[in-house]
C-alpha cells in the first residue's frame, strides 16, 4: 500500500524521503552480514526495527504521519482577490470512506477566520418571537443534543468547469465538499425556546466574523432537519469552520451553513441578502436569474484514479473508486462507465448509507491497460440521477456558475496518467 | 523643504522625536501582531509576502516611500519618495496615525490609527520583518513582566459579571435580550425598507466617501481593480457570452447594497461608516449605475424604497425540477447508450491552469468564486 503511494509521480517529496530513508538503510545493513537475496527492507534489519521510536506525549495533539506531507488543502490562486474571502479544497483523491477528517474539510471565508474565545460568544434570537433570547455557550450546551453525519457543498463546486475542463485534479473540480458527523442542537429546539409567532416563515443566521453573513432560510427547513453545531467529528469545530458554534442546513448549499453563528432572527419575508442576490443566484442563459436554488443534486465523482492519483501499476486489478452524494437524501445507485458513458455499471456502494451524507462507491475492474473514459453516474432516493455536462448547459447555459453536478470524466491513457476531459 | 517634511515636522510629536535620532521601537511586536490584522485585507509580511491591494511590507523600514519594484503607488506616494521620504519609526508613525494628512492623493484607503499604543506596537511588529530595523529597547524585556501584569488585571477587571449558563424563571434557557442589544445587531434592511435606519446621504457626498473608502479595491467608477468585484455598468450584458453582475445590470434590490456596505464593507474595516455615511455611499453607487443622475440627488430612509433596481423583474422561482433530466425520473440507460464511438472534445491541458502545473504562473482560468 505504502509502496504504490510513495511512486506516485505526483508526490516527488514523498519519493525522495524514502530514497534518503532507503540509503541510510543500506548504510546500517552493510555494517552486518554479507547481504540476503530479496528486498534489502526485509533481508535488512530497519532503523525503526532496532531503535525506539518517541514516546506518549511526543505530539500531545496528533498529526499525521510526515510521508502524508502532501495530503493538504490547496487553493488556486487566480480565483479570487484576497485570501480572506477565498476558497481552498479538500484533496479527496488522497481520501477513502465517508468522513473528511478535519484538517481536511476545505475553507471558504469572506472576511477571513473570527478567532472567538467561546466564553466572549453569544447566541442571539430576535424578530418574531415572544422573547428575543441571549445565550452562551454553555446555555446551548444544556439542551438535547443529536449527532449527524453530513456532507456540506458549496454551491460553486465545480462552477469552473462550466465551460468545459479546465483543472487537472477532483481536488480542484470537485473539492469543495465535505462531510463530517455534528454535534448540535436542533434549530427547532432553539427557536421554540424563544417562541415562534404564527407569523414567522423565515429565519436569517448571522455570523459574527467581518463579513457578518446572513442568509434568508424558510421555517420548515429550520424545523426540520438544521442543527446548530459546536463539534465535528467528536471535537470542537475548527476556527476555519466557524468555532465555537455554526449553523447545520443538511443537503442545502454550503454558504447558508453561517459560520461563527451569533444571531438568527426570525421574520415574515425573506431579506435578500447579498448572498442570495448578487451571488449564490444562477444566472440563465435568457438573462433569467435563478434564486433560493437551495438543494443541492445528486453529484459523484471517481476520485481515484484522476489527475493527481494516476494508475502507477500497470494492467491487472484496479479499484476505481469515488464519492456520491445528494441533498435529496440517500443515494440509492451509482452507475460507472469506463468508455465514456456508452455502456455503465452499477458500482458498489460500501460504508453507512446515510440521507445528505457522502457515500463511497467501487468497481473493481481487470485493466487490460488501454485508455479508459471513466464516469460516474449518481442516483438518489428521490429518483433523480445525475445529468450530464451538456444536459445542463442545454437547460441553463453557461453562466451558472453554481450548481454544476455534471457527469465527470477521466482520461486514463495506457501509461496510468490521467486527464480531465469531455467526451462527445 | 518638501511638502512632507513640514508635515512632518509638525505632526511628529515631542514624545516621539527621540526616536529620529535612531536608537529603539518602543512597542510590543505581539500586540502589533493583532493590530496588524486591520491592514492584513490589504497588506502582506512575512515569508513569501506578496503585493496585494498595498504593498508588501518586508523590509519596509529604509525603503522610499514609492519605490517597491512591482507594485504600483499613487502619484502621491512617488513624489513623497522623490522628496526624500523614508521609512522609519518615526515617519510610519505619522503616517499610519492619519495617511491622508500626510500624504495627500495615497491610494491607501485606511482612516488611521487612533490610539498611540497601536501604532507604536504595530510599527514593532513591522520592524520585525526588517534587517535594517532598530531593535526594540532593552528595558523592554524588563518591563515585560508588569504589562503582563497589567494585562492580567484588566482581563480580571473586564471579566463578564453575567454566570456562564441561566437559567430563566419557568426553567427556560438562556435569558431576555436588551432592547440596546438587539438594536446593536440587527442592522439588517429588507427590499420593503425594514431596517432601515433614519438618515440620509447626497451623491456628491458619497463621491468623497466612496473615493477615500471604495475605490482602492473598486476603482474610482466602480469598474473594478484586479479581480475585486466590478460596481457600476454592464447593462445589457446578462445575456453576452461575458456578462458583468454589477448592481446596476444584476442586483435585484437597493435594500441589499444599503445592508451590506454597513455590514461588511470597507473590506477590513467593517462598520466603521456611519448610517449617514452609508446613504451617501449608496447614493453614489446609484449614481454610477446611472439610476439617477442628479448630483444633488439626496438618498434617505423617505425616499429609499421608491427606487427600483432595473434587473428586480428578472429573477425567477427555483425551477430545476422541471428540467429534463430531473423531469424524467426512472432507470438510465446502462448499454449502447451512444450510437458512434466516443470521443474527446476537450482537454484540460488546453488551458491548464491547474496550480503546480507547468506554466501556471501568470495563468488564469475562466470563470472564478465571488
Amino acid at each position: 500500500m505504502s509502496d504504490t503511494k510513495v511512486s506516485q509521480p505526483s508526490n516527488l517529496s514523498r519519493r525522495s524521503l524514502l530514497k534518503a530513508g532507503l540509503a541510510a538503510g543500506a548504510v546500517a545493513g552493510s555494517a552486518g552480514a554479507a547481504r540476503a537475496a530479496g528486498d534489502p527492507l526485509i533481508t535488512e534489519i530497519q532503523d525503526w526495527n532496532r531503535y525506539l521510536g518517541e514516546g506518549v506525549q511526543a505530539r500531545p495533539y496528533g498529526t499525521p504521519s510526515e510521508f502524508e506531507a502532501g495530503v493538504v488543502r490547496r487553493d488556486v490562486e487566480w480565483l479570487t482577490a484576497s485570501t480572506e474571502s477565498s476558497i481552498n479544497f479538500t484533496p479527496l483523491h488522497e481520501l477513502d470512506g465517508i468522513i473528511t477528517p478535519n484538517g481536511l474539510c476545505f475553507e471558504r471565508h469572506h472576511g477571513g477566520i473570527a478567532e472567538i474565545n467561546p466564553a466572549d460568544h453569544r447566541l442571539m434570537i430576535n424578530g418574531l418571537v415572544d422573547t428575543p433570547l441571549v445565550f452562551t455557550m454553555e446555555d446551548l450546551k444544556r439542551f438535547p443534543r443529536e449527532n449527524r453525519v453530513y456532507f456540506l457543498e458549496c454551491a460553486a463546486n465545480s462552477g469552473m468547469e462550466w465551460r468545459g475542463s479546465q483543472l487537472n485534479g477532483c481536488q480542484f473540480t470537485h473539492g469543495m465538499v465535505h462531510c463530517v458527523m455534528y454535534t448540535g442542537v436542533p434549530l427547532k429546539l432553539i427557536l421554540e425556546e424563544a417562541g415562534i409567532k404564527t407569523s414567522a416563515k423565515w429565519v436569517m443566521p448571522e455570523g459574527a466574523d467581518a463579513s457578518a453573513m446572513t442568509r434568508s432560510i424558510p421555517m420548515d427547513k429550520a424545523l426540520d432537519d438544521c442543527l446548530v453545531a459546536f463539534k465535528m467529528n467528536g471535537e470542537a469545530l475548527r476556527p476555519e469552520q466557524g468555532y465555537p458554534l455554526r449553523l447545520v442546513v443538511p443537503g442545502w448549499e454550503g454558504n447558508m451553513w453561517v459560520k461563527w453563528l451569533r444571531r438568527i432572527e426570525v421574520g415574515d419575508e425573506p431579506w435578500h441578502q447579498r448572498e442570495e442576490t448578487s451571488k449564490y443566484t444562477d444566472l440563465l442563459e435568457t438573462g433569467k436569474a435563478r434564486r433560493f436554488t437551495w438543494v443541492m443534486d445528486p453529484k459523484s465523482v471517481v476520485t481515484s484514479p484522476s489527475p493527481q492519483a494516476p494508475v502507477t501499476h500497470g494492467k491487472g486489478p484496479l479499484v476505481i473508486s469515488g464519492v456520491a452524494w445528494s441533498g435529496n437524501g440517500r443515494i440509492t445507485r451509482v452507475d460507472v462507465s469506463i468508455d465514456g458513458g456508452r455502456n455503465w455499471k452499477t458500482a458498489r456502494l460500501d460504508g453507512p448509507s446515510l440521507s445528505k451524507a457522502l457515500h463511497r462507491f467501487y468497481l473493481d475492474i481487470d485493466w487490460d491497460g488501454s485508455d479508459l473514459l471513466i464516469q460516474s453516474r449518481a442516483m438518489d432516493e428521490n429518483g433523480y440521477y445525475q445529468p450530464t455536462k451538456n444536459e445542463l448547459r442545454a437547460a441553463r447555459g453557461e453562466n451558472s456558475i453554481y450548481h454544476n453536478n455534471g457527469i465527470q470524466t477521466w482520461h486514463v491513457k495506457a501509461d496510468g496518467t490521467v486527464e480531465n476531459v469531455e467526451v462527445s | 523643504m518638501s511638502k512632507f517634511l513640514k508635515v512632518l515636522s509638525l505632526g511628529v510629536s515631542l514624545a516621539a522625536l527621540p526616536v529620529l535620532t535612531g536608537a529603539v521601537v518602543a512597542g510590543d511586536a505581539d500586540k502589533g501582531a493583532k493590530v496588524f490584522k486591520k491592514c492584513a485585507a490589504c497588506h502582506a509580511v512575512g515569508d513569501n509576502a506578496k503585493n496585494k491591494v498595498g504593498p508588501q511590507l518586508n523590509e519596509v523600514f529604509g525603503r522610499t516611500a514609492g519605490t517597491l519594484e512591482g507594485y504600483k503607488y499613487s502619484k502621491a506616494m512617488i513624489s513623497a519618495g522623490d522628496g526624500g521620504l523614508v521609512w522609519d519609526d518615526a515617519s510610519l508613525t505619522t503616517y499610519l496615525e492619519k495617511p491622508k494628512a500626510m500624504i495627500k492623493g495615497t491610494k491607501m484607503a485606511f482612516a488611521g490609527l487612533k490610539k498611540e499604543e497601536d501604532l507604536e506596537n504595530v510599527i514593532a511588529y513591522l520592524a520585525t520583518f526588517s534587517s535594517t530595523a532598530p531593535a526594540e529597547k532593552e528595558e523592554q524585556s524588563a518591563a515585560e513582566p508588569e504589562a503582563v501584569e497589567a494585562a492580567v488585571q484588566t482581563a480580571a477587571a473586564s471579566a463578564t459579571p453575567s454566570p456562564v449558563s441561566a437559567t430563566r424563571e419557568g426553567g427556560g434557557l438562556g435569558r431576555a435580550a436588551t432592547e440596546d442589544e438587539v438594536a446593536a445587531w440587527d442592522i439588517d434592511i429588507r427590499p420593503d425598507g425594514q431596517g432601515l435606519p433614519a438618515g440620509s446621504g447626497t451623491v456628491a457626498d458619497g463621491e468623497v466617501l466612496y473615493t477615500d473608502n471604495c475605490a482602492v479595491c473598486h476603482g474610482d467608477f466602480g469598474e473594478g481593480v484586479g479581480r475585486w468585484p466590478v460596481l457600476a455598468g454592464g447593462h445589457d450584458t446578462l445575456t453576452d457570452e461575458r456578462p458583468e453582475k454589477t448592481i446596476g445590470s444584476y442586483w435585484p434590490y437597493l435594500s441589499t447594497v444599503y445592508d451590506y456596505v454597513r455590514r461588511a464593507m470597507p473590506y477590513g474595516n467593517a462598520r466603521s461608516l456611519s448610517d449617514d455615511d452609508v446613504y451617501a455611499i449608496t447614493a453614489y453607487l446609484l449614481y454610477l449605475n446611472d439610476v439617477v443622475d442628479d448630483e444633488e440627488f439626496e438618498l434617505s430612509n423617505e425616499n429609499f424604497v421608491e427606487i427600483r433596481l432595473p434587473n428586480e423583474e428578472n429573477f425567477i422561482a427555483d425551477d430545476r425540477p422541471e428540467e429534463e433530466h430531473y423531469a424524467t425520473k426512472g432507470d438510465p440507460c446502462m448499454s449502447d447508450c451512444k450510437a458512434d464511438a466516443v470521443e474527446i472534445t476537450m482537454r484540460a491541458r488546453i488551458l491548464d491552469v491547474t496550480p503546480g502545473s507547468v506554466d501556471d504562473d501568470d495563468a488564469s482560468g475562466l470563470g472564478g468564486v465571488d
